[in-house]
Formats: structure tokens, C-alpha cells, sequence
């Protein structure tokens, strides 16, 4: 059965419609008393906020709705929405950088070469056994709490992710297909470019969208436990006030950070995968 | 004879006639077991061949009789036991690529992330070949293969036999003087091998390379071969080596109808028939 896609939209914005109105008015139906007792006390506003007073928040956050103006906003709050939305977009960007070329690079020369891959086989092991998280107050030491911290994190919890599937990918190339590149003339080299990175690719894209989550969860996490700015900074600073709506403000914020740069992947995704079966509708 | 009338005077081989006694690869006393002592099993034992210029040689046997092997052997491609292989005068080395040898695999190697034209290319593309030079060529390649309008396409949009097409191509495209062939229609439908033998043959008859065929099918050897080697079952050794006296051009289909295939087709059936009972038998 094929339902139209109209008709998914119109329950998508009726359930966001249901949602949006409970948070609101939800916890205003304890002044009727007959209700009272089938309100949930997690929609106190007090916890959760409510969506009027987000706006307000945003608003406030990101200079649009300030008396003075924007300009004079932003320059008194160094750390507004969008400036910690920057933050941490540039740590998280450069994190995602670093550690996907690094997994691709490590991926490829370990899944290559089997010497290698025994020798540092128990050595990845025991470090991909460490949780990332655990390492962030040490990174904190080691690099402060200005933007190498975070991009520290971001880089570790990514590489782990891209080279583990990269490193499979790599190994699960077709060897007959590499016998076949080399018996039509490919060096080494050409091999790797032409054969073996092209065949691994769609494991490495296969870790890309967990990349960029991971990414972001890094950059967080290394600016909740310590950091100048960013949109982490933001949540406890305002965990610290008990302002629940500015909380919410720098986790939508994330939201639409965390769906647009999937999007983006999933884009150039369907572009350099064309040829798979997967991919067609787009190709 | 009839078959040389068919060369091309400008193809390079046509010039090579004289020269066609002229042996391109010598197989000598040659092994190959897997695993060492005990444990080891034998799986190619003192086999000998020729195969001279312009000839079309099939080896023919049962499965697991050891012929893809004898092929990947010289081909380079996995290391032998014993024995000794040349193509011309040069010893064959596992590992190294001997640009005289074209390979046409029997699993389907075409890259998936190229498109028909990318593949039929590659050869020439890592060579630096130029783009207009290279354009030419795969363009007369596909015309060649009957591949035409598919040039833009991926292998995925692609049948079994297309893609073995493309395989073929890409292999035919760097103009090997020797073209070993493993199966390579093995996975291929009745009718689309039909169809591949037909242009196998056009090729061949054209251009005359010197062809070592690796198959288990006795209809498929006697439709494409001049001459037939026949192996016995597991250890691979020479059992038999027999030239095919079918007149060409051979048309694949007419052929296989003729009366004359019919009684070569049984003769040599029981010959290997028997190759097969042994392979069951153990």
C-alpha cells in the first residue's frame, strides 16, 4: 500500500501541531481541577519550558528581538547565539576534518597492508576500548579551554568512526577486481586511486553521518565540562540560571545544525555513489 | 586458407604471418599443490603445452581439475610449485605483468563506480593515453561489442552479459597479443554464451590472438577453438590434445547443428565423460 505523500505531511504537521500545543497549554489545564491529576509533572514549564517562552529566548539569545538593536546586542554579548553557533560549528567542522582524512589515511594504509594491520591490531583495539568521553577532561588539560580542546575531541571521536570503516572497506575489496586493474597496467598507486579508494568509499560514507553527529557531540561535551564560548558554554550557563527556555534555545539550535549537515553528507553522498543501486532515484 | 584472406592487412599480426609456427607460450613439467607435506593436495601435476602464434587453444576439464590454475599460472598471477612457464623467451614471475597479456576473468570484475565507457577506458586512461585517442577507441570498442547506447551507463543498469562484454572490452581495448580467457562466460545463460561466441569469434577471426580458454563446457571449446587440451580430473594433467578441424569462419550457431560437431561432440564426450565419473567418485 501506497500512502500519498500529502497525506504523510498532514499527520507529520498534525503530530507536530499535538506536540507543540501540550507543551504550551499543557501544564495550564492543572487549573481546571477534574484535570488536574492527568497532568504529568514533566510539563512543568519549569523543566521543559514551553514553546512561547523559547521564542522569547531565541529572541533574546540571538540579538533579533533586543531594544538597542542587533549590532549593539552583539557586541555586548560575546556569546549570542550565533557567535556560539559559530564556535561551535568551526570546532566542530575542523574536528570532522581532521579526523576523517586521518581515518581515511590510517584505514587505507592498515587495510592494505597486512603486516601493519597485525602489528597495530591490539593497539587500536585497546584504544578504541577507552570511551572518548573519558578522555575529555584530559584534553582539557592538555590543550585549555579555548577551541584546540574541542576540536581535540571532535577529531578522536570521529577518527575511531571513519577508520574502522574505512579500514573494512578496504579490506573488502574484490581482489579480482584489483587483479584486473594490475593485469590492465595499474600500478600500486593506481590501484589505491582508481580501485581500492573508489570500492571503499561507500564504507567511509557509511561512517560519515554518525561522523558528524559524533562530531558534534565532541565539540559539546569538550564545552560542557570546560570552555570560553560556544553553544555547550550556552546550556550550562544557563543550567547554572535553572533557564530551562535558554537551554532548549541552544539545543534546537543543534537540531538544525545536526540535520543540515546531514543533509549535506547524504548530497554528496548520492552524488560520488551514483553507481550504486541504492543511489539511483538520485543519480 | 580462408582464414587469412579474413586478416586484416593493416593489423600488425598480418605481418606476423610468417611467423606463425612462432611459439608465444611454453608450458613445461608444470605443478602446483596447495598446502605443503601431508597435508598438501596436488592440484596440477607435470603438465606440458605449447600454444603457438594465432592459435585459439581451449583447456578443457572437468571442474576443479586445475585449469583456472594452470591459466592463473600464467598469467602471474598466483605463484607455481614446479616447472617452468614462458611467454616468448621471458620466464613468467608471480607478480609481474606482462603487457603482451590481455585476462578476461570469469567473475564479473567491471568496476561499478565507472561507467561502460570508463571501463572499456582504463586500460588506456592509466596508460595517459590521450582523451580524443582514447574517445576513439572505446567508441569503436563499444560499436565492436554491440554495446552501443549503453556507453553513459553504470554496470549496475547492465545484463550478466553485457557486463562480461564490457569485461572483454576493456581487455581487447589494450590489443593483447595473448588473451588468456578464464571461463569467462561460465556464468552466462544459454543463449547470451551463444551470443558472446558469436562475437568472441567476429573478434578473433579478425585479429587473430593467440587465445588460451579456459572452460569446462566441450560445445563451448569445439565452437571457439582450433585445438582442445584436455585435462583429467584432480591432479589436472594432459590427458589429451587435439586440434579442432572445423573450417572458419565458424558461425556458432550453424556449427553446433552440423553433424560433423555432433560426432566430434560424443567422440571426445567419453573421453571426458569418464573424467567426470572420477570426479564424483572421490
Amino acid at each position: 500500500m501506497k500512502h500519498s505523500s500529502a497525506k504523510v505531511v498532514a499527520w507529520q504537521v498534525a503530530i507536530l501541531v499535538v506536540v507543540l500545543s501540550i507543551w504550551e497549554w499543557g501544564w495550564s489545564l492543572r487549573a481546571i481541577a477534574a484535570l488536574k491529576p492527568l497532568v504529568p509533572g514533566i510539563l512543568d514549564p519549569y523543566f521543559i519550558s514551553k514553546p512561547s517562552m523559547i521564542w522569547t529566548s531565541f529572541l533574546k539569545l540571538s540579538c533579533l528581538g533586543d531594544a538597542a538593536g542587533f549590532g549593539a546586542c552583539f557586541a555586548r554579548n560575546d556569546n549570542n547565539l550565533w557567535l556560539a553557533l559559530l564556535v561551535t560549528l568551526k570546532n566542530m567542522w575542523w574536528g570532522f576534518v581532521f579526523g576523517t582524512v586521518s581515518g581515511v589515511a590510517c584505514g587505507l594504509v592498515l587495510g592494505r597492508s597486512d603486516y601493519l594491520s597485525r602489528i597495530f591490531q591490539p593497539y587500536v583495539v585497546a584504544m578504541n576500548s577507552i570511551p572518548r568521553i573519558a578522555l575529555v577532561p584530559l584534553i582539557i588539560l592538555m590543550f585549555g579551554l579555548g577551541d584546540m580542546s574541542k576540536i581535540v575531541t571532535a577529531w578522536i571521536v570521529v577518527f575511531f568512526v571513519v577508520f574502522f570503516n574505512t579500514f573494512e572497506g578496504t579490506r573488502a575489496v574484490d581482489r579480482d577486481q584489483i587483479a584486473a586493474a594490475r593485469l590492465l597496467g595499474a600500478s600500486e598507486m593506481t590501484v589505491l586511486r582508481t580501485v581500492v579508494i573508489p570500492s571503499a568509499l561507500a564504507w567511509v560514507f557509511a561512517s560519515l553521518t554518525p561522523a558528524v553527529s559524533f562530531a558534534l557531540i565532541g565539540v559539546i561535551v569538550g564545552e560542557f565540562i570546560g570552555a570560553e564560548r560556544g553553544l555547550g558554554k550556552l546550556i550550562i550557563e544557563a543550567e547554572a540560571r535553572a533557564n530551562a527556555a535558554e537551554m532548549m534555545v541552544a539545543i534546537f539550535a543543534m537540531m538544525v545544525v545536526g540535520i543540515l549537515l546531514a543533509t549535506i553528507v547524504r548530497q554528496l553522498q548520492s552524488y560520488l555513489l551514483r553507481w550504486q543501486p541504492q543511489f539511483e532515484a538520485q543519480a | 586458407m580462408a582464414l587469412a584472406q579474413r586478416t586484416r592487412p593493416d593489423t600488425p599480426l598480418a605481418q606476423a604471418e610468417p611467423a606463425r609456427e612462432q611459439i608465444r607460450v611454453t608450458v613445461r613439467n608444470l605443478d602446483k599443490r596447495y598446502g605443503s607435506g601431508e597435508a598438501g593436495v596436488k592440484a596440477v601435476d607435470d603438465v606440458s603445452f605449447e600454444v603457438k602464434q594465432g592459435e585459439f587453444v581451449a583447456l578443457l576439464g572437468p571442474s576443479g581439475c586445475g585449469k583456472s590454475t594452470i591459466l592463473n599460472m600464467v598469467a602471474g598471477l598466483i605463484p607455481r610449485s614446479g616447472g617452468h612457464i614462458a611467454i616468448d623467451a621471458d620466464e613468467v614471475r608471480h607478480g609481474d605483468v606482462n603487457r603482451k597479456v590481455g585476462y578476461v576473468f570469469q567473475r564479473d570484475t567491471v568496476f561499478p563506480w565507472r561507467t561502460v565507457e570508463a571501463n572499456i577506458g582504463y586500460g588506456l586512461e592509466i596508460a595517459g593515453v590521450d582523451k580524443a585517442e582514447r574517445r576513439a577507441k572505446v567508441a569503436r570498442a563499444i560499436e565492436t561489442a554491440g554495446l552501443g547506447g549503453f556507453g553513459a551507463k553504470f554496470p549496475r543498469m547492465l545484463s550478466g552479459g553485457m557486463r562480461q562484454r564490457v569485461a572483454l572490452m576493456r581487455t581487447l581495448i589494450m590489443e593483447p597479443e595473448i588473451l588468456l580467457m578464464d571461463e569467462p562466460f561460465g556464468a552466462l545463460d544459454t543463449h547470451t554464451k551463444l551470443e558472446m561466441h558469436k562475437t568472441l569469434l567476429e573478434i578473433w577471426e579478425r585479429e587473430r590472438q593467440t587465445v588460451l580458454f579456459v572452460t569446462h563446457d566441450l560445445g563451448e571449446a569445439l565452437t571457439l577453438a582450433s585445438r582442445i587440451i584436455l585435462l583429467s580430473a584432480r591432479p589436472g594433467r594432459l590427458k589429451e590434445d587435439f586440434e579442432v578441424p572445423f573450417a572458419r569462419p565458424r558461425d556458432a550457431v550453424a556449427l553446433r547443428e552440423s553433424a560433423e560437431f555432433g560426432r566430434l561432440y560424443s567422440h571426445i564426450w567419453h573421453s571426458l565423460g569418464e573424467e567426470f565419473r572420477r570426479t564424483k567418485a572421490e
